[in-house]
């Protein structure tokens, strides 16, 4: 009996003795084989810069849904088309903020502070990656206000789960100040090379974007704050924007993948994309103006009524049974459409264009803010929209004959300069929605007239901002001081009616 | 399964068990002179059963060789060699069989009065005869303290089974199961969440119903303690059948129907029709644009307005259309079992097919099992079984659920009372569709598909093939002391195809998914163990051993968008195709221990210990800190305060007991690579760039420590009356502490969550089991089982511990204005969501408008229900038997979806308020808009989720013996069961209260699931 009872604690200690082992081959068995532990910056940037042209998700319903309906660019009758009415979809007017800290937030955050840290890449990579974190986060603030920006996107680097929400006058200083150092660091050497889809890594092209992007954060405070935008401004113009040809866009692909593709084309592409959206028109505001102007666009934005020889926008704010009492079209056929030409999955998708540049240059020579002429910017800016559609497809040619000719019918009025900027900024950035909302929201222009659908959330006026989720508030305990500092109440439909910092 | 591999299978056996003819044996069974009427007779190891008669006699024909067991409620069970004997008279004596011996953890048997803590037997009589097709679902109402959910989501589903309350928030809750010894893999393959999407089916339901032996449900952490990190939810135990020494091949066939019909819960308002704001669609433009909206105007059957497709109907009611779109299920269920035996090797074999249409049109289930099992004595020492079971199974187009994407439920139970479903058939060849092949729209939204395109045209098939398989050695070295080692396997591939098929309005042009899983787990056991009586008053049982455990998940897919050719529903067809790949790896070594001291045969004393290692805990990063292994031990007393202390003579048997045992549960274990941060690359680059980025949406932590579970139970076993009333009591205090999960931040952190060991939550409770039998004459018995168990979960602190008013969330409806949240102070899974606003007097208050308004984020309550009750009850008359059970919940939540779309859409009955007169300062013509504002407002469509259900009814007729004499068979029964029969009571509005959408850790939120149903079975089973 002694004896079994020894043999047994025997191989129990046998067993204890072993245990070191009991791990062996764990830390190997515990590394997955189909992901890396570090990697290539171009990878990530070019994933970066494809994440912040974002999805099908986000377009459809911030872009298309939401501001192009507001800017009455498009219009529709359809219900769910919430911009349209002014009605309030949580999760529409929430879908760039939901999207993007996770999509490209995240990643760009973990590229900066591994170039930071100096572990990969150069410093020229950094200059780059902080300008073009300037280009994911203002879209941001402009379309919500105060956000999460300093302390967002580090959940893992730096272990916030629950950032701050900064104010967006913090956000556009700290921003502008990237903006400058990021240039600072760009040098002749090094950067992305082709990883970059931009300009394939052209340090000269990174400069001059980053001074656009200076420019168009700098007059964004016009009302603001003038005298800071002011300086910014002049900073931009003397570092020297963006050169006829220099477009910042992305072109994409048919695919394979969702990030390959232009998220637009997704929605509106009826022979590629994967939504099958036949809801928006023409906007009768839209297309009236280019009508008004004479403005060879309208053949390269439409596409004839099915019910029509000629185009026709469909009046915002109405739905089926009102279209019925509708003198210019009673069918969603007796409208223009986008021309498919324009919006394919592989269509390129504009960050910021020359024409935006060139016209917000004209607009500081109005102010007075440089020294040169309004007129030429002006132009510029005209010529260069229109040729920018020649990115889009084979089809489209502008002859430069044609930009003359609009030239001449529509020529420079100083009297009404701001106007004239302001539309045409507005006809300038169709598709951009977001730089569209937020460029009429500072000018106001174009005047548009809002609709007033029964029972719209804003009182028949058109929202000032896209609505923060509501969700945000009950995970983050941050947000609920942002509401506060920004006077928006409990209610959140009633938040689209009020202004962002900026907008005074 | 085919004929031929039958007919071999058959042969092989006859040829290793030469066939002899059965003999008859006869005999009365007595109790102090006088008969005992009902008499459970069973041939050992076999199903071949009889009752005695009024007289005390039976016949039954056994085989050779056999033995014959005796029982009866309050007697001492006896055995009979048969050997030669024609004719057996028995006599049983009153006292309770207190040499009960019961599995418990690993395996290894006990008796019943030394444990130190709550196992629990199911008898799984009726489990093949009022069958589920989850046979888990039929301990629903049978254990206290085990609450089974089923949820709505089809004949293929999975099913939720909870014990003793939840441990984890994030991590499963379910028990472990294993069969016959071997753990099996019961992952749910996918799941519904807010967005819509579909159930990929669980592990557990493979099993085969008729090849339980038994079951034992180990409730808590001490009964379950030797499976280390496995333990805190629980363990189920399955035994299966086996064969046993006879003469000849015992042959039983069973046959079931079943037939199954929809519970149609729903009563929503038939006096107003399709349209919006109080008017009837006009043109077919607005019939679209007016989607699934009854604002109309009051029903008139005798005038006609237009609808969808151009053409004017009545604008009446138009009957019903749950009944015109859903069919009744059908199953057939056939199974063959051969036994067989000599001294030294004996087998059970069964073959079954269960073939099922669900409900829902074109869909269905298909399930063959197979089960060997042999055992075998291959010298005086060494014995060895050998099992395996195959199983395959095809289920048809699984029902997508919650969001309208492609959910036939959703469209078919939200139709105006003014349009006939049928009107959607579209083309008779082509369901669904229109004259171009295309899904035929019936409303403007894309989003809401035709439910006969939904249920006819969208693919979403899977086939599972599965080998669970077993062999053992035991080999008994000297005295007490013996070897026993063990491998197990539990191996399946997992083939789905889902098909959003070319047309669908909101993918024009389709998108495919094919993907194929493997998924492995195999263990390997090793234990040393000895037993022996030291004296006649001190007995000793130790054991010791290890276990490696190493399991394997792959899967390889290929999907994309857009076909080419139209129709063409093949995956080189699209237009964009992307390959998709997965593969995990991981593994788990144990070392374990356990002693029990019996003093007295009446005290018991016994410990266990473990120490698990986890590869998914040890960094693959170097210098990385946290550890990689956690130690397990349980500790308890048992007293059989009868045997040691005179007590008053009703009381035949009383037992105390008290143990401790720390656990912990799967979560960590089986999720590797969460440590570090990954980068993943997108392989198809863009315009010739490679892209990587982040592939991690949680946030690592490279500190994760597995969870830890304390659990105090206290127990009170109590017989009386010579076995007429049982009483089983149990209370139990368990803590979690450093609950793996991934817990919500905020997403603006980058990142949707972050895997953290989280604070503190607490299960308090009892379960008490009382058996009872009333009445008891020669012709009829009467027997009643009463469970009740509380169980008061708190969440007690989350991740900071300063702060005592976090929550974190773990889920949130489609409409977007409810959540489940995991709030500290709180039980867990909280519906959570805005109230109305209120004045002072609780008055609700409108705004400008005359719109009531959301207010204040509130916790309504949990979703899962604190208290269960459970009352079974069996009436037997002679040859016949009548049972039913009644199961209820009490004290949960839910919040439906389903009603709030009612709101939003007119449907429900409450909307027709104000339709002519108005609400307050709205117009009648815009009362949409009030109910619309409902719609948003959580607190409306939260309900009480408490339910009493007739959840059984089963009857049952033996062939008496007398008849069976003069038959060639040796055995016939015939029954008839019904599941799920009636809701006795439900709280909430239109919707069945046990109708969530998936088996994880939001509980309480419901969204058009495939309705509940009832099920009618017809059983034949003759033994030959």
């Amino acid at each position: 009996m002694k004896q079994l009872f020894r043999n047994i604690t025997l191989v129990a200690v046998a067993l204890m003795l072993t245990t070191t082992a009991c791990d062996d081959g764990f830390a190997e068995l515990n590394t997955n084989p189909n992901a890396a532990i570090e990697i290539n910056p171009n990878f990530q940037f070019s994933w970066i810069q494809l994440r912040t042209s974002g999805e099908r998700y986000e377009n459809w319903r911030a872009v298309l849904i939401y501001s192009s309906t507001m800017m009455q660019h498009l219009a529709t009758t359809c219900g769910y088309w919430s911009g349209d009415k002014y009605f309030y979809n949580a999760g529409y007017s929430s879908s760039l903020f939901d999207r993007q800290y996770t999509q490209a937030v995240k990643d760009i955050q973990d590229l900066i502070a591994t170039l930071e840290s100096g572990a990969a890449g150069d410093q020229t990579m950094l200059g780059m990656a902080r300008i073009w974190r300037t280009v994911i986060f203002h879209r941001l603030t402009d379309m919500y206000g105060d956000i999460p920006y300093s302390e967002s996107g580090k959940g893992f680097i730096e272990g916030i789960d629950f950032p701050a929400f900064d104010s967006q006058e913090f956000i556009y200083k700290d921003m502008l100040k990237e903006l400058e150092e990021g240039i600072a660091q760009i040098g002749d050497e090094g950067g992305f090379g082709s990883a970059d889809f931009l300009y394939g890594g052209d340090p000269a092209k990174w400069r001059r974007f980053g001074y656009s992007m200076m420019l168009r954060l700098g007059m964004r405070m016009s009302e603001a704050d003038p005298a800071e935008a002011q300086k910014w401004v002049e900073k931009a113009i003397q570092g020297g924007t963006l050169q006829a040809g220099e477009d910042a866009f992305i072109e994409h692909t048919n695919g394979p993948e969702g990030i390959n593709r232009n998220g637009i084309g997704e929605v509106l592409d009826l022979a590629n994309g994967s939504a099958g959206e036949q809801c928006p028109r023409l906007s009768q505001t839209f297309v009236d103006w280019m009508k008004d102007h004479n403005d060879p666009r309208l053949d390269i934005i439409g596409t004839l009524p099915v019910n029509g020889t000629e185009h026709n926008g469909m009046p915002n704010g109405l739905d089926t049974e009102t279209l019925l009492d509708n003198p210019t079209g009673t069918t969603a056929d007796d409208f223009s459409t986008v021309n498919q030409a324009i919006v394919k999955v592989s269509s390129p998708l504009m960050f910021l264009t020359v024409a935006e540049s060139e016209l917000l240059l004209a607009e500081a020579a109005v102010r007075g803010w440089h020294s040169g002429s309004a007129q030429q910017h002006y132009e510029n800016g005209i010529r260069a929209a229109m040729k920018n559609w020649e990115r889009f497809d084979a089809s489209i040619v502008v002859e430069d004959a044609v930009i003359d000719q609009y030239l001449a019918d529509n020529p420079f009025d100083e009297a009404n300069a701001m106007q004239q900027i302001g539309e045409q900024y507005w006809a300038a950035t169709f598709l951009n929605e977001y730089e569209t909302f937020s460029n009429w929201r500072r000018t106001g222009y174009p005047e548009l007239t809002p609709v007033d659908y029964p029972n719209n959330v804003t009182g028949g006026t058109i929202p000032v901002r896209l609505v923060l989720p509501q969700g945000e508030l009950g995970v983050n305990p941050n947000m609920q001081e942002a509401l506060n500092r920004q006077s928006l109440g409990t209610s959140f439909p009633d938040h689209f009616t009020v202004p962002v910092w900026w907008d005074k | 399964m085919s004929k031929k591999l039958l007919t071999t299978l058959c042969f092989a056996m006859l040829l290793a068990f030469p066939l002899v003819a059965q003999q008859t044996v006869t005999g009365t069974v007595t109790s102090d002179g006088e008969s005992l009427i009902g008499v459970n007779i069973i041939e050992k190891g076999t199903s071949n059963g009889v009752l005695t008669d009024l007289d005390g006699n039976y016949s039954i024909k056994v085989g050779e060789d056999a033995t014959l067991v005796f029982s009866y409620t309050g007697y001492e069970t006896q055995e009979v060699a048969v050997g030669s004997q024609t004719k057996i008279d028995v006599q049983l004596s009153a006292g309770v069989n207190l040499d009960e011996v019961v599995v418990t953890a690993l395996g290894i048997q006990k008796e019943k009065k030394a444990l130190t803590y709550s196992v629990s037997e199911v008898d799984p009589a009726g489990f093949a005869e009022a069958r589920e097709m989850n046979v888990v679902n039929s301990l629903s109402g049978k254990v206290a303290g085990v609450n089974v959910s089923t949820t709505a989501t089809g004949a293929a589903g999975s099913s939720r089974v909870v014990i003793r309350g939840n441990n984890s928030l994030s991590g499963t809750n379910q028990p472990l199961y294993v069969v016959d010894g071997i753990p099996i893999d019961n992952t749910n393959l996918g799941s519904a969440g807010m967005w819509g999407g579909s159930d990929g089916g669980d592990g557990i339901s493979s099993i085969n119903p008729e090849d339980i032996e038994s079951i034992s449900v180990l409730k808590g952490a001490s009964a379950a303690a030797l499976y280390g990190y496995r333990s805190a939810n629980g363990v189920v135990l399955i035994n299966t059948k086996s064969g046993s020494k006879r003469k000849g091949i015992g042959v039983e066939f069973n046959t079931s129907l079943r037939t199954e019909s929809l519970i149609n819960t729903y009563d929503f308002q038939r006096e107003y029709g399709h349209g919006r704001n109080g008017t009837a669609p006009t043109t077919v433009d607005q019939a679209l644009e007016e989607q699934l909206y009854a604002w109309g105007e009051p029903l008139d059957g005798n005038r006609n307005v237009m609808q969808f497709d151009g053409v004017e109907r009545p604008y009446g009611d138009a009957g019903d259309n749950i009944g015109r779109f859903y069919e009744t299920g059908l199953t057939f269920i056939n199974t063959l079992t051969l036994t067989g035996g000599s001294d030294k090797v004996n087998f059970r074999f069964s073959a079954s097919n269960l073939d099922n249409s669900d409900i829902m049109p074109n869909s269905g289930l298909t399930r063959r099992n197979f089960s060997l099992r042999t055992n075998a004595q291959l010298s005086d020492r060494l014995s060895a079984t050998v099992s395996a079971m195959y199983v395959s199974e095809l289920a048809d187009n699984r029902p997508r659920l919650s969001d309208s994407p492609g959910n036939a439920n959703y469209t078919a139970w939200s139709l105006p009372a003014t349009i006939n479903v049928e009107t959607l058939e579209g083309d008779p060849d082509k369901l669904g569709a229109g004259a171009d092949g295309t899904e035929l729209q019936f409303n403007d939204n894309v989003f809401v598909t035709n439910p006969y395109w939904a249920a006819h045209q969208f693919d979403n098939d899977s086939k599972k093939d599965r080998l669970m398989g077993k062999v053992q050695l035991r080999y008994d070295i000297v005295g007490g002391l013996y070897a026993r080692g063990r491998m197990g396997l539990d191996r399946f591939t997992n083939r789905t195809r889902n098909l959003t098929p070319y047309g669908t309005a909101y993918s024009p042009r389709g998108q495919l998914s094919e993907g194929q899983r493997e998924v492995q787990e195999l263990n390997t056991e090793l234990l040393l163990g000895y037993d022996q009586d030291l004296t006649d008053n001190i007995t000793l049982s130790l054991f010791a051993g290890g276990n490696q455990q190493r399991n394997f998940s792959e899967s390889i897919g290929g999907s994309g968008n857009n076909f080419n050719i139209p129709f063409l529903h093949a995956i080189g067809n699209l237009q964009n195709q992307s390959v998709n790949y997965g593969f995990s790896e991981w593994q788990v070594n144990s070392l374990f221990g356990s002693a029990e001291v019996g003093l007295m045969r009446a005290i018991y004393l016994n410990g266990t210990y473990r120490n698990d290692w986890f590869s998914t805990l040890t960094s693959p990063v170097e210098g990385a800190e946290g550890d990689n292994n956690q130690g397990y031990y349980s500790a308890g007393v048992s007293a059989v305060l009868s045997d040691l202390l005179v007590m008053p003579r009703t009381i035949d048997f009383l037992k105390l007991r008290a143990s401790y045992a720390t656990g912990s549960g799967p979560g960590v274990a089986a999720s590797p690579y969460q440590l570090n941060l990954t980068y993943g690359i997108f392989g198809q680059g863009h315009l010739g760039q490679a892209l990587g980025g982040i592939t991690n949406g949680s946030i690592p932590n490279s500190n994760l420590i597995p969870l830890l579970t304390k659990e105090i139970e206290f127990g009170l076993d109590m017989r009386m009356f010579t076995g007429r009333l049982g009483i089983d009591l149990t209370y139990y205090d368990r803590t979690t502490e450093n609950d793996i999960i991934s817990a919500a931040v905020s997403s603006t952190s980058g990142f949707g969550s972050k895997i953290v060991n989280l604070g503190e939550m607490s299960n308090k409770g009892i379960e008490l089991l009382v058996t009872g039998t009333p009445i008891k004459t020669q012709d009829f018995s009467w027997d009643i089982n009463l469970n009740y168990a509380y169980n008061d979960n708190q969440v007690i602190s989350l991740l900071d511990p300063e702060n005592d008013e976090e929550s974190i969330r773990g889920g949130e409806s489609r409409t977007r204005s409810a959540y489940i949240e995991h709030v500290e102070g709180l039980p867990y899974s909280q519906v959570a969501g805005f109230a109305y606003v209120r004045d002072e007097a609780g008055e609700i208050v409108l705004d400008d408008n005359g719109l009531p308004q959301q207010g204040e984020f509130t916790h309504f309550g949990t979703g899962v229900a604190p208290t269960m009750v459970g009352f079974g009850s069996t009436f037997r008359y002679k040859n016949f038997s009548l049972n039913f059970l009644i199961d209820s919940r009490w004290g949960g939540k839910i919040y439906s979806a389903t009603n709030a779309f009612a709101y939003l859409r007119g449907l429900h009955k409450e909307t027709l308020e104000g339709r002519e007169t108005g609400i307050g300062s709205i117009p009648a013509e815009e009362v949409e808009d009030y109910y619309g504002r409902i719609y948003s407002i959580t607190e409306q469509f939260v309900y009480d989720a408490d339910y009493i259900k007739l959840r059984q009814i089963q009857f049952t007729y033996n062939l008496p013996s007398s008849v069976i004499a003069n038959l060639p068979i040796s055995g016939l029964n015939i029954g008839i069961g019904a599941r799920n029969v009636g809701i006795l009571y439900s709280a909430a509005d239109n919707i069945d209260p046990e109708s969530t959408y998936n088996v994880g850790n939001a509980q309480g939120l419901e969204m058009f699931g495939v309705p509940a149903t009832r099920s009618v079975q017809f059983n034949l089973g003759v033994r030959f």
